[in-house]
């Protein structure tokens, strides 16, 4: 029956995009998502104001059994983020898609958004099937689906590389997956969810949870199978990229929440979360310090999506590690914070890659380098995109700092009760340095687009973009600064899923602990802004009666400097990237000045630093054979004597094995 | 009243260390040196002056130094004097209190950024860069209080702590020492940085705020004043927690602390070459990985 509904959906979507004029095809396909948004909020804001799970419908089919679709409060978190993201996006595509309507065909047009409202329901169905045959029939609409939306500009020849790419790497994951449902068919005899309970409790976790972590790991983007989110998300149009970095890739976070989920009684918990931390580690510092040498702005922010499911990581481990100990307290407060920041990402980083998409149709670019001074023609994005780095650099008063602070506060309090106190102080040495260097890498990402003059010619021909866009990226940006002013009340729609995770203890500990803390947060941070603006308008009140001036920046006595002195995004990391030459393989084009060259003549310099994890999947084993040629090669010297010397240790060898009857 | 006291006391603490300083580094260097009010008067012309502002520079250009110093506020706000209590304080403060700091941080690179200047740009990148390293020694000290002394904000931390331990001593005293390391890195002193240094190629913190005047510099320059009392009042704190815990005993004692260290370090001293810097700050952290162990090991009852 679900099947029959599904696909007689899918074919009158298809048919209406099809068949509405060009122009329209934005607004059906805009409120078919808004339709799907609507049914789906409606059972989920149900289940998160605390209501109890919810069975949505009963899917039975001959071959895979007995199967349903569930709202429960996890289902309800990520089906709202969904939701969200989804109308955001649809709103945002309409001016992103404009000036492509002419140039691509309308099948072309309407292939693209069938896989936009198509993405958009699948990923709903997936948070919400229980069975896995249902969920693994989803989780392949949604690769499917993305994989045309990022094919959209299928000429270059780059986008069909990194397409394919994504589509072979999904398709190992979903490979781990199908093994990991096959293993718990074989063990119980059905396929939910719920079966991996018992999966669970008759011993081998350990290697099922490790199947599930790398079939999920691959869509979130673990290291080291992170590496096709640098190269989708710049060849996917911008608002593809919002929605596939801001809650697809989530989708695999769900995935582990949801596998932990029936781990809860198990004696493996303890090295299952020191599994999670490590890895949730290892992307985080991997992803931001790759994340900071980028000279590509989306590739930056593709990098930094995946510093931020190492993040969510970290606080799930640090969850689980409290939960194998105990400390529920602990548990809480570090998943409340896994589960906020999850969806304080999606709104964050769904704003950034609109700001992104908005200055790449006026420059179509996103090298940083071409930029600056953008600011002074695009005010609004601007102003959107400086909101949203504050976020992202987890800096108060906005949302980003109160799932970032849940997480510390978590691992603090486990090193306060002395329980795991080596890992969580590992936990939060890293996330100390994943702060830091965020902060630098954002920093370089606004300045040099946003500040300073400009490094081209076409940065004086922007301007800004139509009302529909700055519409669509204030949705996310409301959700940024209401989590972020109002915190207290914001706990509250990650409390039901934390109860459902730790039914005993969470109440007790948000009630008690938790909102009375986010509480006086949320009084320092209006505190913040109110001191900021005082301090502001007594300045320019003051100022009034002086005399201010405008002049050229000062030049620290250089008489003509020009704009090509200016630092550029790639001199801005450099301090970072000479103590991280390891993680890099850099691809140099031209050279630098020498410390020679008493007058410099003219050079070019370009370099490109390309993740290092890229050659274990490019091609790996050619590489070692290169290794082992080289290696061999060097016994060939060209000398006369070393040949000699080459035959006489062989006659030793062959007389010392027969010595010993080896031979 | 204790929350007024102690907002004034650190107040009074911020405008008497750069005093302080300089009357140290007179007195070693055998001048007669600055009045010991100089700092003050200085930022009391530039208040009253009218300011430059670049042709290249946007409105962030201008709120810039009010968050650097609304941020710098809230941030002082959160430091107890001791026995006293502050205004903001909850259970992770420490963490909103670094946070707060970064956000100030952020302010002041981006505000160099904007003016297009390749000084101020290497500026920027510097300090970002050694923010960035810094921040792990910071959250690691805070991880080591709360680790031997059972809280996770400042009030508590301190305030609990007043007993004659031994093992309490030594880490109290550690975690001091590297506070006031931290000092130096995030208050922008020698051996990091010099705000004496005539060469701009050289400078970190003064480079970039060169397109700054008037009332703008004023508040950059107090806010530099209020975190460099905060780093030196935890250091004090973490001090008296070990004999005298008392706030007549720890304001003087972040004063002389932060002013005779900084001073002598100055007049002893040449500033790092720049490369050197990372090497030293990354060091600050590693001793603050050092301290967090062999805190965990006394609390262990390990005896080393």
């Amino acid at each position: 029956m679900f099947y029959i509904t599904l696909l007689s959906l899918l074919t009158v979507l298809v048919a209406a995009l099809f068949l509405t004029p060009l122009r329209q095809k934005m607004w059906v396909a805009f409120a078919s998502v808004v339709a799907a948004a609507i049914a789906i909020a409606i059972p989920a804001i149900g289940v998160l104001a605390g209501g109890s799970e919810m069975e949505l419908m009963r899917i039975s089919s001959p071959i895979f059994g007995e199967e349903s679709l569930t709202m429960d409060s996890l289902s309800a978190l990520f089906s709202l983020v969904i939701g969200i993201a989804g109308v955001s996006t649809l709103l945002y595509s309409r001016g992103y898609l404009a000036h492509y309507l002419d140039k691509k065909s309308s099948a072309h047009i309407s292939l693209h958004y069938t896989a936009l409202v198509v993405l958009v329901i699948s990923m709903m169905l997936v948070v919400i099937s229980s069975g896995g045959f249902s969920f693994l029939l989803a989780w392949e609409l949604m690769t499917i689906a993305s994989f045309i939306l990022i094919l959209f500009d299928a000429e270059r020849q780059q986008v069909l590389r990194a397409a394919l790419a994504y589509l072979i790497m999904m398709h190992i994951g979903f490979v781990l997956l199908v093994a990991g449902f096959a293993s718990i068919f074989a063990a119980t005899g059905s396929a939910n969810f719920a079966d991996l309970a018992i999966c669970f409790s008759s011993g081998k976790t350990l290697p099922i949870f490790i199947l599930f972590l790398l079939g999920f790991g691959m869509k979130a983007g673990l290291f080291p199978m992170h590496v096709w989110l640098p190269e989708a998300h710049p060849a996917a149009p911008s608002h593809v990229s919002a929605i596939m970095s801001g809650v697809m890739i989530k989708t695999g976070v769900y995935g582990v929440m949801r596998t932990l989920w029936y781990v809860v009684e198990s004696s493996e918990l303890h090295t299952i979360g020191i599994i999670i931390l490590a890895v949730g580690v290892i992307t985080g510092l991997w992803g931001v310090i790759l994340a900071a040498v980028q000279n590509d702005a989306k590739r930056l922010l593709a990098y930094s999506s995946i510093e931020n499911v190492g993040v969510i990581f970290i606080g799930l481990g640090i969850a689980t590690l409290g939960q194998a100990a105990g400390n529920y307290m602990v548990a809480t407060i570090a998943l409340c914070g896994a589960l906020l920041h999850t969806v304080n990402h999606s709104m964050f980083k769904s704003l950034l890659f609109f700001g992104a998409g908005n200055i790449y149709s006026q420059m179509h670019t996103t090298l940083l380098d071409r930029f600056g001074g953008v600011a002074k023609h695009m005010p609004m994005t601007a102003i959107l995109f400086f909101i949203a780095t504050i976020a992202i650099c987890a800096l108060p008063p906005l949302n980003g700092f109160i799932g970032e602070f849940l997480i510390y506060l978590g691992m603090l309090d486990s090193i306060r009760d002395g329980v795991n106190t080596i890992y969580a102080a590992g936990g939060m040495l890293a996330l100390a340095l994943i702060g830091g260097i965020v902060v630098l890498a954002f920093t370089k990402l606004y300045s040099t687009i946003f500040l300073g003059s400009p490094r081209d010619h076409h940065v004086a021909e922007s301007v800004e973009v139509d009302n529909f866009r700055i519409a669509a990226m204030a949705i996310p940006t409301v959700g940024i600064i209401l989590i972020g002013m109002f915190p207290q009340f914001a706990i509250r729609l990650v409390e039901s899923v934390a109860k459902q995770f730790f039914p005993a203890a969470t109440s007790t500990v948000i009630d008690m602990y938790i909102a009375p803390n986010l509480w006086k947060i949320s009084l320092t941070a209006w505190l913040l802004v109110i001191i900021i603006l005082l301090l502001y308008i007594l300045k320019s009140r003051a100022q009034r009666t002086r005399i201010i001036e405008q002049g050229p920046t000062w030049g620290c006595g250089f008489t003509s400097p020009n704009i090509r002195m200016q630092y550029t995004g790639e001199s801005y990391s450099e301090g970072l990237e000479s103590i991280a030459t390891s993680l890099t393989q850099n691809t140099v084009e031209g050279r630098t000045v020498g410390k020679s060259e008493i007058f410099p003549s003219s050079h070019r310099y370009a370099v490109r630093h390309k993740d290092k994890i890229d050659r274990l999947f490019a091609a790996w084993w050619v590489e070692l054979l290169h290794i082992i040629n080289k290696r061999i090669m060097s016994l060939r010297t060209g000398k006369i004597n070393h040949y000699i010397l080459f035959a006489l240790l062989f006659l030793v060898a062959i007389f010392i094995l027969s010595l010993f009857n080896w031979i | 009243m204790a929350i007024v006291l102690n907002t004034i006391l650190i107040i009074v603490t911020a405008l008497a260390i750069p005093g302080v300083i300089n009357r140290t580094r007179a007195l070693l260097a055998g001048r007669k040196g600055l009045p010991f009010t100089q700092h003050l008067r200085n930022v009391n012309v530039l208040l009253r002056k009218g300011a430059v502002y670049s042709t290249t520079t946007t409105a962030l250009f201008r709120i810039a130094p009010a968050i650097y110093l609304g941020a710098a506020i809230v941030a002082t706000l959160m430091i107890p004097v001791a026995d006293l209590y502050p205004l903001i304080s909850f259970e992770g403060d420490v963490i909103c209190f670094a946070y707060t700091l970064a956000l100030a941080r952020m302010a002041i690179i981006l505000a160099a950024m904007d003016t297009g200047s390749s000084f101020e740009g290497m500026g920027a990148a510097r300090e970002a860069l050694y923010g960035a390293l810094i921040e792990p020694a910071l959250m690691i000290g805070f991880a080591t209080l709360a680790l031997f002394c059972g809280y996770t904000s400042f009030a508590d931390i301190f305030e609990h702590e007043q007993s004659f331990d031994l093992h309490l001593t030594i880490v109290m005293l550690l975690t001091a020492f590297l506070f006031v390391k931290i000092t130096f890195v995030e208050s922008g002193r020698v051996p990091v940085d010099d705000p004496r240094t005539h060469l701009e190629l050289t400078m970190i913190h003064e480079v970039m705020c060169l397109d700054y005047s008037g009332i703008d510099m004023g508040m950059i320059h107090i806010a530099g004043w209020l975190k460099t009392a905060c780093f030196s009042m935890i250091a004090a704190n973490a001090v008296t927690a070990t004999c005298c815990f008392h706030w007549w005993c720890a304001v003087p004692l972040a004063i002389l602390l932060t002013g005779v260290s900084v001073g002598v370090v100055e007049s002893t001293q040449a500033r790092n070459k720049l490369v050197r810097n990372t090497t030293f700050i990354v060091t600050i952290s590693a001793l603050a990985a050092l301290i967090f162990f062999i805190g965990y090991l006394l609390k262990l009852n390990i005896n080393i």
